[in-house]
């Protein structure tokens, strides 16, 4: 069974501003330990992108301005890459992810290419 | 769940241990009085590894690669700051030769041993109140957060927050004498790192904390400084060995003193199988290193006294006169009521309660003493074998009722049932 497989693009977003929880050492190899068996087990489908500095440009009619580029209330902290069957299947990839741990995180899914929206 | 290819695993407690190291060189490097900077530079060399390591893989080292990035770090604060504060410049010269030495893959395993046991002579610095002490190395060297310290000594994060600050502050205080500390200069430090490792040994190894596996973390850290500071020059004295054999034969003992469900054993009941007989082979070996020069330290009186329990082959066979005698020595060099106490119960067990009875009604307890559990619990047992029901559940009940922990209550619950068995009390005494 043959099936054609799309790219997904997930952009990892996180609340501009809340109070940043910071992880005791020993918790921060427990998330180290969690990324990597989640990239382990979706080896398969996932192209690992990067993380992205805050901050950045955007240019409207001409204007370049500052950010925020997308909303003032959150900032995309880093991106990743899915390679699969479907918008549900990526789902179920990203529903595995650690990010899940963070309460206030969200990951915006989108199909790449042309489309009807 | 189990990833089909696991990731490269880190050691167990590696980004702990790494973060006490780094914060050890980073503060040799750039002054004490900077240390809240290093540990910032280090969280933050941690968190840019958890975000780059998953998707990059492993560095080839990653003990070098986290020195770098925390390194940049505090250098790139300090450009801030001088840029801001003038009077930073003071130290450019420092700076300068840091930026240098930069280049070098200067982390080295025996200075980065150095560095730690500085630290640790750091820590007990006589400014700082003790309890701060043991906050400050579980927070520099063990790589704690306040949250997890404030689990593992049963207080709140407040306190702890305050016993940091207060440690921090004295040591601002005391710049110029911590800058570049010579560990020559810090053997008169010695005792009191002994006393840090000691009180964070007996922390996890009497509390009753029901998780194990973080009481467990308290000993382990107490070890594995006492053994960094056994490998210096300057920390091996026989002090030090004496409460290495302490601390491993005790450990030894540490998973056979609760029953499957988390009861405490009294040591008569523990099964002497699964003591570890590894540890207690390291423990004497310890011991025997201990015995030379002149000094007989409590540490030696105590490693003593538990090699007596480790080596007997049963609680029968145990040579209480030996544990007795051992109690008196302890007693010389600490005097305290406690040792008494303890003494009382082996001096019991070898000549009868009456004996012991005798020893405890010949002292007079101070009042901290008459509130303290442990006075009555023996009390009420000492009575108990004598066949005093009566003062025995007097003593046992109040026990009962000042008894710090749920695994202590239920272990005086089940003495006290003892003690009202009709069968008991029908034998009278014994």
């Amino acid at each position: 069974m043959s099936t054609t497989k799309s790219k997904f693009l997930c952009l990892f977003r996180f609340p501009v501003g809340a109070p940043q929880k910071q992880s005791s050492p020993e918790e921060m190899q427990a998330q180290y330990a969690a990324w990597t068996n989640w990239m382990a087990k979706f080896k398969e489908e996932l192209i690992p992108g990067g993380p992205l500095k805050p901050g950045g440009a955007v240019t409207r009619g001409g204007n370049v301005t500052d950010g925020p580029y997308i909303e003032a209330k959150e900032v995309i902290a880093s991106y990743a890459t899915i390679e699969t069957t479907s918008l549900a299947r990526a789902t179920e990839i990203i529903n595995e992810c650690p990010i899940a741990a963070y309460p206030d995180y969200s990951v915006e899914i989108r199909e790449m290419g042309y489309g009807k929206p | 769940m189990i990833a089909p290819n696991p990731a490269p695993a880190l050691p167990e407690h590696y980004f702990r241990h790494e973060s006490g190291r780094l914060v050890s060189v980073l503060s040799r490097r750039f002054g004490v009085h900077r240390v809240e900077l290093c540990e910032d530079a280090v969280q933050t060399a941690l968190l840019r590894a958890v975000q780059s390591w998953p998707q990059r893989g492993l560095p080839d080292d990653t003990s070098a690669w986290l020195y770098r990035v925390a390194f940049n770090e505090v250098l790139g604060a300090l450009r801030r700051e001088r840029r801001t504060d003038a009077s930073v410049d003071v130290e450019d010269a420092g700076l300068v030769a840091a930026e240098v030495s930069a280049d070098e893959a200067a982390y080295l395993e025996h200075e980065v041993r150095d560095d730690q046991l500085r630290m640790l002579f750091v820590c007990a610095n006589p400014g700082i109140p003790r309890e701060s002490q043991i906050v400050f190395a579980l927070k520099i060297l063990c790589g704690f957060s306040t949250e997890e310290i404030a689990l593992r000594l049963f207080q709140s994060n407040e306190a702890i927050y305050k016993r940091l600050q207060r440690a921090r502050s004295a040591l601002r205080e005391r710049i110029e004498a911590l800058e570049q500390p010579e560990i020559g200069e810090l053997a008169s430090r010695l005792p009191a790192v002994l006393e840090i490792l000691y009180l964070l040994f007996t922390e996890g190894y009497s509390s009753a904390q029901p998780d194990v596996l973080i009481r467990h973390e308290l000993c382990e850290e107490a070890i594995r400084l006492g053994r960094l500071l056994d490998e210096h020059p300057v920390g091996a004295t026989p002090e030090t060995a004496a409460l290495l054999a302490l601390m491993y034969l005790d450990a030894a003992r540490f998973d056979s003193r609760v029953d499957g469900a988390g009861g405490l054993l009294l040591l008569e009941e523990q099964d002497r199988s699964r003591w570890d007989r590894d540890l207690i082979g390291v423990g004497v070996s310890y011991l025997a290193r201990a015995a030379r020069g002149e000094v007989f330290s409590r540490y030696h009186a105590e490693a003593a006294i538990a090699a007596e329990h480790c080596l007997a082959r049963s609680y029968a066979e145990t040579r209480w006169n030996e544990i007795a005698r051992l109690y008196e020595m302890l007693d010389r060099i600490v005097p305290s009521p406690i040792h008494t106490l303890n003494r009382s119960i082996a001096i019991a067990e070898w000549q009868g309660p009456d004996a012991g009875l005798a020893l405890l009604e010949a002292i007079n307890p101070p009042p901290w003493l008459l509130g303290y559990y442990l006075w009555d619990a023996t009390l009420g047992e000492l009575y108990r074998r004598r066949g005093n029901v009566e003062r025995a559940t007097t003593h046992l009940t109040r026990a009962l009722a000042a008894a710090p922990t749920h695994a202590e209550q239920a272990l005086l619950r089940r003495r006290l049932e003892a003690c009202n068995l009709p069968a008991f009390r029908e034998g009278g005494s014994k």
